[in-house]
């Protein structure tokens, strides 16, 4: 029984690290090509997506954008991200979007349509996995950093 | 109830140590349990923030005036909070206008990114109202406190009733009413057979048991004492002879009946004292206190025959005293009388003295008494007039009428001798039908006057009443004087003797003549009558 209890222990541990590993995912921030900012800090991203500032660093307006249907993709970002898992990231949202002060993030489909959305709004920025990067996108910030 | 009782003694200390410990404890309590209610308000505290951490961390991430003011008003509403500010981003968020007493203040951390801190929640509990709640629950403790005080000592006082007070009440009773000597023993009260009640009580009877025996004893030799007593008293009340127990100074301690009878026929009251050695009872106390000075000087006990003093009437009354010194323990003296009374004894030797000296039939003197008193005069050289009477017919009234009648005639005769002689004479018979009397410093005449009555006296016919017959004698009388006629008793006696055997002889031829004086003979009778 204490053998047995031991051995649940080492699983669990071995659990987490295997979490905590597939924490540090591959995604990346990508904007416009023409967007001046070339690097983001982590706080500035999260003001970003968590709607207390949705601005670059030189001031212009924001625009962030969520996956809707890679659920896997957006649970990976927040959890990277802020550390929570999507319900309370949309809890948070529910009672935030009542004061009216800030709104949560655009959703686009799929990957696919993020970069479309990206290439053609200067002022967007979203999360895609590192091997979707194209020439057509730059990005500003790496999550597993 | 008994005021000092037990009960009401152990109740007394049994209720005021309940309120003082109740008291006591209360305070206590008190301050325990507001302690505890601060450190549970804390707890509280810290668990509504917990509860509204999430949202505070919202507002002040976004720094939202609103939500916080919703946070801190929210928080306010909770009876514990007296009043709650937020800090963030230099935006003060506050409930009311009160100072914060005693804050707790939490630190907002970031909800997305540890160990960031983005504000402050500063809470300011409601002491008031914590006091008041620990006051609240201090009174309700104390109100049980003193229930349980009040049954505790209800109960302590019921035991300690039951147990304790309530036995030993009435073993105190039980002992109150019990006399030693009647038998009666405490009894072992109910459930007490191995305490120290039980022990008390077998004690008790104990000590009972031994005073009785004690009693028993004593009372055993009081009977004994009593009935030695009894006979003591017996042996002194019954004495026929006073027994008087007095001190040197004359006062009578002790005294008994035959002593009260004493003093009655005395005539005398019953008094405390009657001098040293009961002198004044005594006719002569002054020989009876001389003599026991002596004897007592001699270490001896004093006796001596002593005559008391009587009222002139009565009898005359002799006893013998006997008094002995008592000396008791704490070296007090006593003299212990006694007196055994010898009157009859007295008038015995008395009456012996009187036959020697008298007649049995004429009550007079007779040769003896007369001899021993003519004796006297002759000793004391005074003069007197000797008679010497000789009865005329008295051997012929013997003869005819016996004896009897001489006798009756004799004692005529000593009466009719009585009544003529004077207060200072006497007379008495000689012998047979012969008299002589003794006129005191009596001349001739005087002497011739008082015999010429008495014969005329005498030679009155007498009625012998037992022959209905009268009887008469005559009378013949010599006298002589002293010192004139001679000076011893003898000579007088023989000189009257010859004067007298002179008239006889010449009582049938002179008749007339009945006395003749001794200086009247003629000498040769004197010579050789």
């Amino acid at each position: 029984m204490q053998q047995l209890s031991s051995l649940k222990v080492l699983l669990l541990i071995g659990g987490l690290t295997f979490a905590s590993f597939a924490m540090s995912s591959d995604l990346v921030l990508v904007v416009h090509l023409n967007n001046p900012t070339s690097t983001l800090s982590r706080s500035q991203v999260i003001d970003l997506y968590m709607g207390k500032f949705v601005a670059f660093p030189d001031g212009s307006k924001a625009t962030p954008v969520d996956i809707e249907n890679d659920l896997e993709t957006r649970a990976e970002f927040y959890e990277s991200l802020v550390g929570m898992p999507l319900a309370r990231v949309n809890a948070y949202w529910s009672k935030v979007k009542f004061s009216g002060r800030a709104r949560p993030p655009i959703q686009k489909k799929n990957e696919q349509a993020i970069l479309d959305f990206i290439m053609e709004t200067e002022n967007a920025i979203a999360y895609i996995h590192k091997d979707k990067v194209t020439s057509d996108v730059k990005v500003v910030y790496r999550l597993n950093e | 109830m008994n005021k000092s009782g037990l009960l009401v003694r152990l109740a007394v200390v049994i209720g005021f140590a309940s309120i003082a410990i109740g008291f006591l404890s209360t305070q206590l309590f008190y301050k325990v349990t507001f302690n505890q209610e601060v450190a549970f308000t804390q707890q509280s505290i810290g668990s509504l923030y917990k509860t509204i951490a999430a949202t505070a961390g919202t507002a002040a991430y976004l720094a939202e005036k609103d939500l916080a003011q919703e946070v801190v008003d929210g928080l306010a509403t909770n009876e514990v909070v007296l009043n709650a500010k937020m800090n963030f981003e230099n935006i003060e968020v506050v409930n009311n206008e009160g100072t914060f007493n005693d804050p707790i203040t939490f630190s907002i951390q970031s909800l997305f990114e540890a160990d960031k801190s983005i504000g402050t929640l500063v809470i300011a509990p409601n002491i008031k109202y914590i006091k008041e709640k620990a006051r609240q629950i201090a009174r309700d403790n104390a109100k049980a406190m003193i229930m349980q005080a009040c049954v505790v000592t209800l109960v302590a006082i019921s035991v300690a009733f039951l147990l304790i007070t309530k036995p030993m009440v009435n073993i105190a009773r039980a002992l109150h009413i019990t006399v030693p000597g009647e038998g009666n023993r405490l009894s072992v009260p109910d459930f007490h057979q191995n305490s120290e009640l039980g022990q008390v009580v077998r004690d008790v009877n104990i000590l009972l048991d031994k005073t009785e025996e004690q009693f028993t004893r004593e009372r055993k030799l009081r009977q004994e004492i009593e009935g030695l007593e009894k006979r003591f008293r017996m042996l002194f009340e019954n004495s026929l002879s006073p027994i008087i127990l007095i001190e040197p100074r004359g006062d009578i301690l002790l005294f008994n009946v035959a002593f009260e009878t004493t003093l009655e026929k005395l005539g005398l009251q019953l008094k405390k004292s009657y001098g040293p050695l009961l002198e004044n009872l005594f006719a002569a106390p002054e020989q009876l206190v001389s003599a026991v000075e002596m004897a007592f000087a001699n270490d001896e006990i004093a006796t001596g025959e002593y005559k008391l003093q009587t009222s002139k009437d009565s009898m005359s009354v002799w006893v013998q005293v006997v008094v002995t010194s008592i000396i008791n323990e704490d070296l007090r003296e006593y003299y212990q009388i006694t007196l055994h009374d010898i009157s009859k004894r007295k008038r015995e030797l008395e009456s012996l003295a009187y036959q020697a000296d008298y007649d049995k039939l004429t009550k007079l003197y007779n040769r003896r008494g007369l001899e021993k008193n003519i004796e006297l005069f002759i000793k004391q050289e005074r003069q007197f007039c000797l008679v010497l009477i000789d009865l005329n017919w008295f051997k012929r009234i013997n003869d005819v009428y016996g004896h009897e009648s001489g006798d009756e005639i004799l004692v005529f005769v000593a009466d009719r001798i009585k009544k003529t002689l004077r207060p200072q004479d006497f007379g008495g018979r000689w012998g047979g039908d012969e008299f002589v009397l003794l006129l005191d410093d009596a001349d001739e005449a005087t002497s011739r006057e008082l015999i010429t009555r008495l014969v005329q006296r005498i030679s009155k016919p007498y009625f012998l009443s037992k022959f209905r017959q009268n009887a008469k004698v005559g009378a013949s009388i010599g006298a002589a004087f002293y010192p004139d006629d001679g000076r011893k008793l003898q000579a007088i006696i023989n000189l009257a003797d010859k004067a007298m055997y002179d008239v006889k002889e010449l009582k049938r031829t002179a008749p007339e003549i009945s006395i003749k004086f001794a200086h009247e003979l003629d000498v040769e009778d004197i010579i050789y009558g």
